[in-house]
């Protein structure tokens, strides 16, 4: 083997490049076998460390010149098949793993590269869901010697019957962007794959790439959990500049309210002064916004500027990452759909609107700036209201001090487990003993109980544990032999076409519309959007002004418009909740406002309001726990700032209306952001008696979450993705949407009927597992209460709502809590209306907390208020926003 | 809270029904509206594993109905099965079992849009099978609400919930009796299905239920 060590050096050479210590790292633990976790940053030759790996260790050049081998290559890249004489390239060595469908054409390119310099016989491929039926075909006759696919399609090829043959030429696994997969479902689905490519092939060598986490040692471990990974780091991340860009002045009291949009004339200066920029934003509608926005400050710059984000159609999306990696572009308005991917060597800058949340996102987008030889990586952060003015300069110190966030794989999650073992029994069939042995090697199972073990097997087999509880209803069933297969075919049909963790609301096609059929496809946008409008009312989607013509049998058909207002799609989707790593550094900065230092341009900026807060309340402090009652005419208000991240906040606040509603019944309407939460009560309650210490014990925790949970609404809600993921709900095939439709609108129901009539279903109890895992994130919550009893409670009685308190007043996305019966809950609100109605003075409007209750605050600020709500009423932005 | 309310209407009273049903009392007629029976089953033979009891907490229901209020005849107001597929032996056993438990009691369903698609209960049942409307001195009885000239429409169909709002931004939604102008439509009484909320005008009543109690929402306020 010693002599193809040279292969990859020998081209490196003949390219004039010398190979870096890290690739030659790489290169060394291959030859020995040996796999590991390559730490570097995009843009860094990662690629090359692991593909030349494979070439020096499996590759071997063609007989024929070099010369020849190549031509015969070009053509089978170009995707035309190689001439007859050429021998056929070797059969299926390196399965290259992307989280993205979208980087599967540029890394195919990439591995193509060096392959006819050094005159190897290898064929490159892909096969994602965007692969063609034809593709497809030729690839079930012969596989390409490296194959460039995603996680689900992986676990779409152990569904084949002969996945064991398939695999068994293949030496080496290649996990690109692996820090995207560990924290998901998607890499425990990966996790299991693996393991089954291990059982096979078990000299199987596995590379992960990952950009910068806090735990690099923990991801190693999830990726080769059978131990003695080796840890290779990269190049180190060149230097990151980051500032923020100031409004010129602060408002005190903030009711912008459009996502920013008052920093508009500034960004549009910003991006004069520069080459190619990328402007990240948070959200899809956010991205819609901003790309009018600019386009109706400079309409010179129509052509010059695109927008990308996961719900445009692919093509518009490719175009614009070709254009963007010409250098076409001047800017592009995009949401994380880019935070991946090969380099875009134009962009000079990277703008961020809003605050990214967390340090490692923040890092990798700046990340996507500055590659051209010199040029450090720039991210300017545009923050879209005054407190984010902080997070901004906090944000700075915890890059500053290294402090970034770690990733967790999920624990044990039994939908992905049975999604596996319907894949598993339908390639090949399995043995659960051995099976057994197989999954508990993955990190992500590796707790798992024999009881879990029992019940994923009866799920599969006939529903459920108790006896015979779904007669109907088996996936997999053992033969004479043992071993468990899946009996029909069109059962088959059913889990190939569900195969994934990826769950997405109802989504519909748009389209331009055109007489006699519908036109071209503008990508996509929620069932539940689109059912709000009525046909000529507008919408914003791609940067265009749309007039909703009809809808159709699950497309809606548009026609360019003009003028009106539009409403702006609203697509649910993950919203990021505060890292602990960023929060900690926004309470360090709080703690030294509070103690009179104010360092940096940005808490320079931000002064004034801190002190408006400072003396109509207090500043939350390392040592303390700022509280504020306040009482109005919707009912009692409790604010509470632990600044733990809106998924704390709301396990927060659900335990402290549980806990206070076990004294007596009481119904809280529950708002949370990223620094606090606030709970109402229509009846009249006591703060100052009610959060005793006994309010924030650790005690008893998980028992009184789940109490919580059961008189809430969360539950239900993460319940539908599980039962898609386990094949409890069904999305329908291809074609089919209207079966999507049935089983989506009823999931809530079925989550009902379960819970009426199968409490023990072991998906409920996951549901409720998730929910105090993800969503409330139950061991941060333990811990944030540890910390918070340390603290001292500092509850102020307010006349008027704070500028703490004031973003989460009007807060319209609502959790709610009751230990009321729900019969006395309407027999309440049901005379509640009586009152009002004899009195003629109440009705229940959206915007109460609006209302006549700010006659304190400046008139300018009840002007900008009412533009924002009416806006709102029609946009229906996911929350409202809290601006300078 | 009570568990029925009075609604006077075309010269005579109805009684608005905690347990999601309608009772006349001049005719001693009950009326129920998308029972949807064997939709569990349906789902369950396409692969779909839902858990069994709701035909039996169905019928149970209407067996509490039948011993409370005395009833000469029980009026289906279409949807009495849910699909083709919930013709399965076991549903249709119970449903035997139950019907053989009130024999003097006349059984009528009025044809829904499902039960076009699922097919005619069996004669076994005996359930006597009319098209809609239904007419019953000053009432219609059928399955769509479509006003009917001359008389006040009672219709299912719609599965109506009511999202009632109350201070401290609070919210429930609730099954509710939805009656505008000549017509009252039912909430559905099937226990495995689902809802689609209402608004209502100035000129309808809405009235909610949580299974046990009956609440009229303040008329001008049910408008929203």
């Amino acid at each position: 083997m010693s002599g193809s060590t040279s292969l990859a050096a020998r081209w490196f050479e003949q390219q004039g490049w010398k190979p870096f210590k890290f690739q030659r790292e790489v290169w060394q633990a291959v030859r020995q076998g040996v796999s590991g976790l390559l730490h570097a940053t995009t843009g860094s030759g990662k690629t090359y460390a692991v593909w030349l790996a494979a070439l020096n260790c499996y590759a071997a050049p063609a007989k024929a010149s070099p010369r020849d081998a190549g031509a015969a290559l070009a053509a089978t890249a170009n995707g035309k098949p190689a001439r007859k004489r050429a021998p056929p390239a070797p059969a299926l060595t390196v399965l290259w793993i992307t989280p993205m469908r979208a980087l599967a054409a540029d890394t195919e390119r990439a591995l193509n590269a060096p392959l006819a310099g050094m005159g190897i016989p290898w064929s490159v491929g892909v096969r994602t869901g965007d692969t063609s039926s034809t593709q497809r075909a030729r690839q079930a006759q012969r596989l390409p010697t490296a194959l460039i696919t995603t996680p689900e399609s992986l676990s779409l090829m152990l569904t084949r019957p002969d996945a064991d043959g398939l695999f068994g030429d293949l030496r080496l696994v290649v996990v690109d962007e692996w820090h995207e997969l560990i924290g998901n479902k998607r890499g425990v689905q990966l996790q299991l794959a693996l393991a089954r490519l291990r059982h096979w092939r078990p000299g199987l060598v596995v590379w992960g790439l990952s950009a910068t986490l806090g735990n690099l040692a923990y991801a190693l471990e999830v990726l080769v959990p059978q131990g003695g990974g080796r840890l290779v780091q990269g190049k180190m991340a060149k230097d990151l500049v980051i500032d923020t860009l100031l409004p010129p002045s602060l408002e005190r009291f903030p009711w912008a309210g459009h996502l920013g949009l008052r920093m508009l004339p500034l960004v549009v200066e910003q991006l004069e002064g520069t080459g190619t920029a990328l402007v990240f934003t948070n959200t899809r509608s956010q991205c819609e916004l901003w790309f009018q926005a600019l386009l109706d400050a400079r309409p010179d710059w129509a052509g010059l500027i695109a927008l990308h984000h996961g719900s445009l159609d692919r093509a518009v999306r490719e175009w614009v990452e070709q254009a963007l990696k010409a250098g076409q572009l001047k800017a592009v308005v995009c949401t994380s759909s880019l935070d991946l991917g090969v380099d875009f060597l134009p962009v000079e800058r990277v703008l961020q609107i809003g605050s990214p949340k967390g340090v490692a996102r923040l890092m990798q987008r700046a990340g996507r700036s500055g590659h051209a030889p010199g040029r450090p990586s720039r991210l300017t952060m545009v923050p879209t209201h005054s407190l984010e003015l902080v997070e901004s300069i906090a944000a700075q110190d915890a890059i500053a001090a290294r402090q970034v966030e770690p990733r967790l794989s999920p624990c044990k999650p039994l939908d992905v487990l049975v999604q596996h073992l319907v894949t598993v029994a339908l390639g090949g069939g399995f043995r659960p003993d051995l099976l057994r042995a197989e999954i508990a090697g993955c990190f992500a199972y590796r707790e798992l109980t024999d009881p879990e073990w029992e019940w994923a097997l009866a799920f599969v087999q006939h529903g459920g544990s108790s006896l015979g509880a779904y007669p109907d209803y088996h996936r997999a069933i053992p033969d004479q032999e043992g071993v468990w297969r899946v009996p029909s075919l069109q059962l088959a049909r059913r889990h190939r076409m569900s195969v994934g963790t990826i769950v997405s609301d109802a989504s519909m096609a748009l389209k331009f519309w055109s007489k006699g059929g519908g036109g071209r496809s503008l990508g996509s946008v929620e069932e539940s959007f689109i059912a709000r409008l009525k046909p000529g009312d507008h919408l914003l989607f791609g940067g265009r002004l749309l007039e909703l013509v009809r809808v159709h049998e699950m497309t809606a058909y548009v026609r360019p418009a003009s003028g009106k207002k539009p409403a702006v799609p609203r697509w649910s989707g993950g919203r990021m909740p505060l890292s602990s790593e960023l929060s900690d550094a926004i309470v360090a900065r709080m703690d030294a406002a509070a103690h009179g230092h104010f360092d940096g341009p940005e808490m320079k900026l931000i002064q004034p309001l801190l002190e408006i807060q400072a003396r109509w309340s207090a500043l939350p402090t390392q040592t303390t726990l700022l509280a504020e009652s306040l009482r109005s005419r919707e009912g009692w208000h409790l604010f509470l700032y632990p600044y733990a991240g809106r998924n704390v906040h709301l396990g927060l606040a659900s335990l402290l209306a549980w806990r206070i509603g076990q004294h007596r019944p009481h119904t809280f309407s529950i708002a949370v952001n990223d620094y606090g939460f606030e709970l109402l009560s229509a009846t009249e309650i006591d703060w100052q008696h009610s959060l005793g210490p006994d309010m924030f014990s650790a005690e008893q925790l998980l028992q009184d979450v789940i109490g919580s949970l059961n008189a809430g609404e969360l539950a239900q809600r993460r319940f539908r993705e599980i039962a898609r993921i386990s094949g409890l709900v069904f999305m329908g095939f291809p074609g089919a949407p209207k079966s999507t439709r049935q089983v989506q609108a009823s999931s809530s129901l079925f989550y009902d009927v379960f819970r009426k009539y199968d409490p023990d279903n072991r998906l409920l109890t996951q549901a409720q597992q998730e929910v105090l895992r993800q969503e409330l994130d139950v061991d941060r919550l333990g811990a944030t209460l540890t910390r918070l009893q340390s603290r001292q409670l500092d509850l102020r009685v307010i006349q008027r709502p704070t500028p703490f308190a004031f973003p989460l007043m009007v807060e319209r996305l609502r959790e709610s809590l009751s230990s009321e019966k729900l019969g006395d809950r309407i027999a309440r609100m049901v005379q509640e209306l009586e009152q009002a109605a004899g009195a003629g003075a109440y009705a229940p409007e959206h915007d109460a907390a609006l209302g006549a209750r700010f006659d304190s605050a400046a008139p300018e600020e009840l002007r900008v208020a009412g533009d924002g709500t009416r806006r709102r009423t029609r946009v229906r932005q996911p929350r409202a926003r809290h601006g300078f | 809270m009570t568990g029925e309310f009075a609604l006077d209407i075309a010269g005579t009273r109805l009684m608005l029904l905690a347990a999601k049903a309608l009772y006349w009392p001049e005719r001693q007629v009950m009326c129920v509206a998308d029972v949807h029976f064997g939709k569990a089953a349906a789902y369950r033979a396409l692969g779909q594993p839902v858990p069994h009891g709701t035909t039996t907490d169905n019928l149970a229901r209407l067996d509490g109905l039948l011993a409370a209020y005395p009833c000469r005849q029980l009026v289906f107001l279409g949807d009495f099965l849910h699909a083709r597929g919930a013709r399965t032996a076991a549903t249709m056993a119970m449903l035997h079992t139950w019907r053989q438990r009130h024999p003097t009691l006349v059984c009528t369903l009025v044809r829904g849009n499902h039960d076009l698609r699922a097919g005619d209960p069996p004669p076994e049942l005996d359930i006597e099978i009319v098209d809609e409307p239904l007419l019953m001195g000053p009432l219609a009885l059928r399955h769509i609400p479509a006003v009917h000239a001359g008389h006040h429409v009672i219709a299912g169909h719609e599965h109506p919930v009511f999202r009632l709002v109350g201070r401290g931004r609070q919210q429930v939604r609730l099954p509710c009796f939805h009656t505008i102008a000549h017509m009252t439509v039912l909430p559905s009484f099937g226990d495995f299905t689902g809802g689609h909320a209402v608004s209502a005008g100035s000129d309808s009543r809405i009235v909610v239920t949580d299974g046990n109690g009956v609440w009229p929402v303040p008329a001008a306020l049910s408008a929203r």
